[in-house]
């Protein structure tokens, strides 16, 4: 009993390595400061929001637009100016956590 | 990419036209993501077979062999069973972080919330040690009312109880979720916007204030419970024994001041890196940084981090195996397996019970010896 119980962890955390190393890492993204621009409003697509109620340590509003994600200060007029326009235009686009895995 | 990101800068300061911009876009910490490739399934695995076997020997050999109670022994045992709780943890947390989180809400509370229990319950007992050596050999003659069984037993049930207590907040605000920054975007045209759904086992709040205290809070608190105090109580204690061991007149006297001295080095090399960056870490949580910045400061944290994972397979080489009893029992229990090991090969067709005697007596017989 003594021998065997580490034995059997040891094969079940190699086990475990090997599962780990099989398998992509896509860590989800923070913003971590802003853009000191404006963006053209032509250029945005949509819009998500990173709060610091969830992971990330700062809040932000992510513009998507053509050339990529853009991380912009909510606390800025045009910022929140462009999210109500977006808004205003779009439905939401609540993506689907099917096709996951 | 010293060029790109000058490029950059200029041509965001003379953005004039609105048909040409840059955008600044979230952080992807990829250097980090590939450094926890590699530690994260060799090195910590590493870590957790060594801790696992080496306090899971510590438990054993006092459950089993050890029948003298002592004081010592119990924080010891108390020690060796949060440190085999984290290495338990450990690998099950590392494979869950390195990719979407796949465990589900019930384990990500569990293993947040042991990782915090026994990351407070292994540094208080270190210090509840320290504490003990020095009532025993700078306060020697209150060392028998103070050093008794039912100190120790209290002493270690309140030593749980905070870790558990300090361990709320991790508890209640760690959730598992999908990041509303990856599970909602609002689009002005609908389009098929290609992504891969990722959970995550990470504090979650309701509002922003609390967001903000708690997650000043839990790191804060880690600091000053989980290090400064034992640290602190930790060189007073040793200071005491240190002075006292070099006046007496003990042959061994030098040995026990390199023991000291050991445990007292391990834990500030294992530690001390890992407390600063944490406090690094939390004093610039808000501020903003470039991503090359923050992704070289989580590399620099996961680094250090593992440093401070090894030492709970550390504890049990300097708490219970540099003790000359602990080593007689751990030697009887080598002993004791050999014995029945050789004899079991050498009549596997005679049933089993004549085994158990032999071991029986081998047992009775180093038992007389100590």
């Amino acid at each position: 009993m003594v021998s065997g119980s580490p034995s059997v962890m040891v094969i079940t955390l190699l086990t475990v390595c090997l599962l780990a190393t099989h398998t992509s890492a896509v860590y989800p993204e923070c913003c971590r400061r802003y853009m000191t621009v404006k963006l053209p409003f032509g250029a945005i697509k949509g819009y998500s929001v990173q709060t610091v109620r969830e992971m990330c340590p700062i809040n932000a509003i992510i513009f998507h637009t053509k050339k990529g994600k853009a991380c912009t200060n909510p606390a800025l007029d045009w910022v929140m100016d462009y999210v109500n326009r977006v808004r205003n235009k779009a439905q939401m686009v609540h993506l689907k956590t099917s096709n996951a895995h | 990419m010293e060029a790109d990101s000058v490029y950059n800068q200029w041509s965001l300061e003379n953005d004039t036209d609105y048909g040409e911009y840059n955008v600044v876009e979230p952080c992807s910490y990829a250097s980090n993501r590939s450094l926890e490739q590699v530690l994260g399934p060799y090195v910590h695995s590493i870590i957790s077979i060594l801790g696992f076997l080496g306090n899971g020997l510590v438990i054993v050999t006092y459950a089993c062999y050890k029948r003298t109670k002592s004081m010592m022994g119990i924080f010891l045992v108390n020690v060796a069973i949060a440190d085999l709780l984290f290495v338990v943890a450990l690998p099950l947390i590392v494979y869950n972080e390195m990719s979407s989180w796949s465990m589900g809400q019930v384990a990500c509370k569990l293993l947040r919330g042991t990782y915090s229990v026994n990351l407070y319950s292994g540094m208080l007992l270190l210090a509840c040690i320290s504490t003990d050596r020095y009532i025993a050999i700078v306060q020697a003659r209150r060392s028998f009312r103070l050093r008794s069984l039912f100190y120790s037993r209290i002493i270690c049930t309140i030593v749980w109880v905070s870790a558990i207590l300090l361990s709320v907040p991790t508890f209640y605000f760690y959730h598992w979720y999908e990041p509303s920054h990856t599970r909602q975007i609002f689009m002005i045209h609908e389009e098929n916007v290609s992504f891969t759904p990722h959970y995550v086992c990470e504090l979650k709040f309701s509002d922003n204030d609390t967001a903000w205290r708690t997650k000043v809070a839990v790191p804060s608190t880690q600091m000053a419970v989980g290090f400064f105090l034992p640290l602190l109580i930790m060189i007073f204690c040793y200071t005491a024994v240190i002075i006292t061991l070099l006046r007496a007149k003990n042959f061994q006297r030098h040995k026990a001041v390199r023991v000291v001295l050991a445990v007292v080095a391990v834990f500030i090399i294992c530690h001390l890196p890992y407390n600063i960056t944490l406090l690094y870490d939390t004093v610039e949580m808000f501020d903003l940084h470039p991503c090359e910045v923050s992704d070289a400061m989580l590399m620099a944290k996961t680094v250090i981090q593992t440093i401070a994972y090894l030492h709970c397979c550390l504890n049990p080489v300097l708490y219970a195996f540099m003790g000359v009893k602990f080593r007689n029992h751990f030697r009887r229990i080598v002993q004791d397996l050999c014995y029945l090991r050789c004899f079991s090969r050498a009549s596997s067709k005679i049933n089993t019970s004549n085994c158990r005697v032999v071991y029986q007596i081998s047992d009775t017989n180093s038992s007389l010896n100590v």
